[in-house]
């Protein structure tokens, strides 16, 4: 028994070590397009559906990965373990383009197919003069409100108006307003709001440190009047239990909001009193990508599912199955889509809001903001000296990456 | 001679399967990355990396600043901290369970294993999110009862350190109570009867039986113990440094601070040169431990 025992897991340690040799695509093979995504199941069962009719001939297959970017940076050049293409924000254009990784999407399309895009989203999913995502639809955070707690006369136009709510509606376990307040992608905002940036197009951090300590100052006021632990399930459940009047969000929150029983709201960003912009959130432009060699080795599969995700059809039926926003502006022509509240609030915002950067430095900003909100609203350290901390871990981190 | 060289040669043909898996899934890492380390694998060059020597040994030596150094310092009490309450708290329970004519006795062991055997990642945010926020934890629950305040448990480094410890022991203690009370299983019952005979108290059994019949049994899990406790992640990054859900403490092991250092920059290259040096200093660390153990 034990003989036989070793002489399969030989056989199988050989087949193994076999498969790892270059293979040749077979007709069949060469048809299937595997597709890593980490959306939610509405998307991906709208983009089935769609795919099924719009390519019978394509085997498409969808994999969820929770962790898909950092399986990507291990795999992203093996074919026997990568995908074909994955489904991704723009933020990590930069990364995976300077690994190597990414095909460049024009020469996969028919020409002029891009004509109807929002030039917004093509400008996020363009690294260095290359476009490599086809976007497919954008999102950005919300301004909203439960109408139970906050009347229409009450939404704050401006900041201050919502520090004034806030102040008049805070105590015994309830919340005027709660948001992530010392999370990077919330307070970039806030940031925005002020006329700053994290980091600029050639990657230098905090290119206006002013307007970041002005933000972190003025932010403070209504940190102080927010529970101390702000992580997303604190916020979430605090608004979807009632306890929160308003909060910003983002439109994954719409549909548990609604099963929730809130009577949602949404309404513009209030515009900072200082400098009269409003608070302009990131957008990030959902999209899929082509690896490498999908797009050499099965070309043909490629194209023809790109040309089917260009078509405005299913632009319309991810704005219908999880209320985003599509790039194509085509499906806004739809009367549906046009008389969809919160498809047209996330089109309103996406008009101030402001791509994610899609640099790669921009990777190591996510902590080192983090740490600077943290050290600020949750540690109470003074923002001058925090800022600078944050700015030396910034250059350090950038510096480490080359 | 001819036969037991011949007994030789095949007892390793038998074990090549495993010795080639051991080799691929514990050796081959370690050498891969100490390879990675001296070269400049980075976003920029991650298929046409090159040598590039002991440059990356060299900016590491960046990161071990005074974060470092106090996350090293904040480690080793960290370490002894869990070890010493581990041991001594698996010692009483396992005592307790091993009373003559207990009743239940197998429900105890059983109720005591659970923790073992629900994933880390979900037993620590349940911890996180169901005891120790804010809002809605149980504790917070019953400050609120008593008509104190709500406390933020996580929110400096001291009450940080202990909730993290709380935690650690409540993942790591059925791995100890197993092997301990496995150890007390074995000792052989008329040492006990001696003893009482004797007139040896409880105290003295425990000194001079229990605990040398013991100790030679339960040392390599206190050294396995030790070492996953030093470079403890999980527990601390998820509980207090996790991204977008940091709670104001500044508690850093080598690994949580390395990490928010050098292994977010995605430079291949500069995260192995760190690896390897951490991996040096367990290295010593357990070759002291093992030259103590043989010189006893």
């Amino acid at each position: 028994m034990k003989r036989l025992l070793s002489i399969f897991l030989c056989i199988c340690l050989l087949l193994s070590l076999s498969a790892c040799g270059e293979q040749t695509l077979g007709a069949a093979q060469a048809k299937k397009l595997v597709i890593w995504h980490d959306k939610e199941d509405a998307v991906i069962a709208a983009l089935e559906k769609y795919l099924t009719s719009a390519t019978p001939d394509l085997e498409i297959v969808f994999e969820k990965k929770s962790s898909l970017t950092d399986s990507l940076k291990l795999v992203g050049n093996d074919p026997s373990a990568a995908p074909d293409m994955f489904i991704f924000a723009h933020d990590k254009i930069g990364v995976f383009a300077e690994m190597g990784i990414l095909a460049p999407i024009k020469p996969l399309l028919e020409e002029d197919s891009l004509a109807n895009y929002i030039p917004m989203t093509l400008d996020a999913a363009t690294y260095k003069e290359t476009l490599y995502q086809l976007p497919l639809y954008f999102e950005t955070l919300l301004f909203m409100y439960n109408r139970r707690y906050m009347q229409k006369e009450e939404v704050p136009s401006t900041t201050d108006d919502l520090l004034t709510y806030m102040k008049n509606n805070t105590g015994r376990g309830r919340y005027g307003f709660v948001e992530q307040h010392s999370t990077a992608y919330y307070f970039a905002g806030w940031i925005h709001g002020f006329g700053g940036s994290i980091i600029d197009e050639n990657g230098v951090p905090f290119p206006n440190a002013k307007a970041v300590k002005d933000a972190l100052n003025y932010h403070s006021q209504f940190v102080a009047l927010m529970p101390g632990e702000t992580e997303y399930n604190t916020v979430n459940t605090l608004f979807l239990e009632g306890k929160a009047d308003s909060t910003i969000g983002g439109p994954w929150m719409v549909s548990s909001a609604r099963a929730a029983g809130i009577d949602l709201g949404i309404a513009p960003m209030p515009t900072v009193n200082a400098t009269g912009k409003a608070l302009a959130p990131y957008s990030g432009i959902q999209g899929i990508y082509v690896l490498n060699y999908a797009a050499k080795h099965k070309t043909e599969a490629v194209k023809k599912l790109l040309a089917a995700l260009t078509d405005p059809a299913i632009g319309i039926d991810l704005a219908m199955a999880s209320g985003c926003a599509p790039a194509n502006s085509l499906c806004y022509d739809d009367e549906r889509v046009a008389k969809d509240e919160l498809v047209q609030s996330m089109k309103a915002t996406a008009e101030i809001a402001v791509p994610m950067p899609n640099i790669p430095e921009m990777d190591v900003m996510w902590t080192v903001v983090g740490n600077l909100l943290t050290d600020v609203n949750m540690s109470g350290k003074d923002i001058n000296e925090s800022f600078d901390a944050a700015l030396a871990q910034a250059n350090q981190l950038i510096d480490a990456m080359k | 001679m001819k036969k037991h060289k011949r007994d030789v040669i095949i007892s390793y043909g038998w074990s090549f399967p495993s010795l080639i898996l051991i080799a691929l899934m514990v050796v081959f890492p370690i050498f891969y990355t100490a390879y990675i380390s001296l070269t400049n694998m980075n976003v920029y060059h991650w298929f046409d990396f090159a040598v590039v020597g002991l440059d990356n040994y060299f900016r590491a030596l960046f990161v071990f600043d005074s974060g470092f150094l106090s996350a090293l310092f904040a480690t080793i009490v960290w370490t002894v901290v869990n070890m010493v309450l581990q041991l001594i708290i698996a010692f009483v329970l396992v005592s307790l369970l091993n009373i003559q004519k207990l009743k239940l006795r197998k429900i105890y062991k059983t109720l005591l294993m659970f923790p073992w055997a629900m994933p880390g990642y979900v037993s620590i945010l349940l911890w996180k999110t169901g005891m120790f926020n804010t809002q809605f934890g149980l504790l917070n629950q019953w400050m609120k009862k008593l008509g104190y305040e709500a406390v933020r448990w996580l929110s400096n480094d001291i009450s940080a350190f202990i909730c993290c410890t709380v935690v650690n022991l409540w993942l790591a203690l059925p791995f100890m109570i197993m092997i301990m009370d496995g150890a007390m299983q074995s000792i052989d019952r008329s040492y006990y009867e001696s003893a009482i005979l004797d007139g040896a108290d409880w105290l003295k059994r425990t000194r001079y039986i229990t605990i040398p019949a013991i100790a030679p049994i339960i040392s390599p899990a206190v050294i396995i113990t030790v070492f996953t406790t030093f470079k403890q992640f999980d527990v601390v990054y998820l509980l207090t440094q996790q991204a977008g859900a940091k709670t104001g403490s500044g508690f850093h092991t080598i690994l949580t601070y390395t990490y928010e250092n050098a292994f977010i920059t995605n430079n291949y290259g500069y995260s192995s040169a760190i690896s390897i040096i951490i991996f040096i200093l367990l290295l010593v660390l357990s070759a002291r431990y093992q030259m103590k153990e043989g010189d006893r």
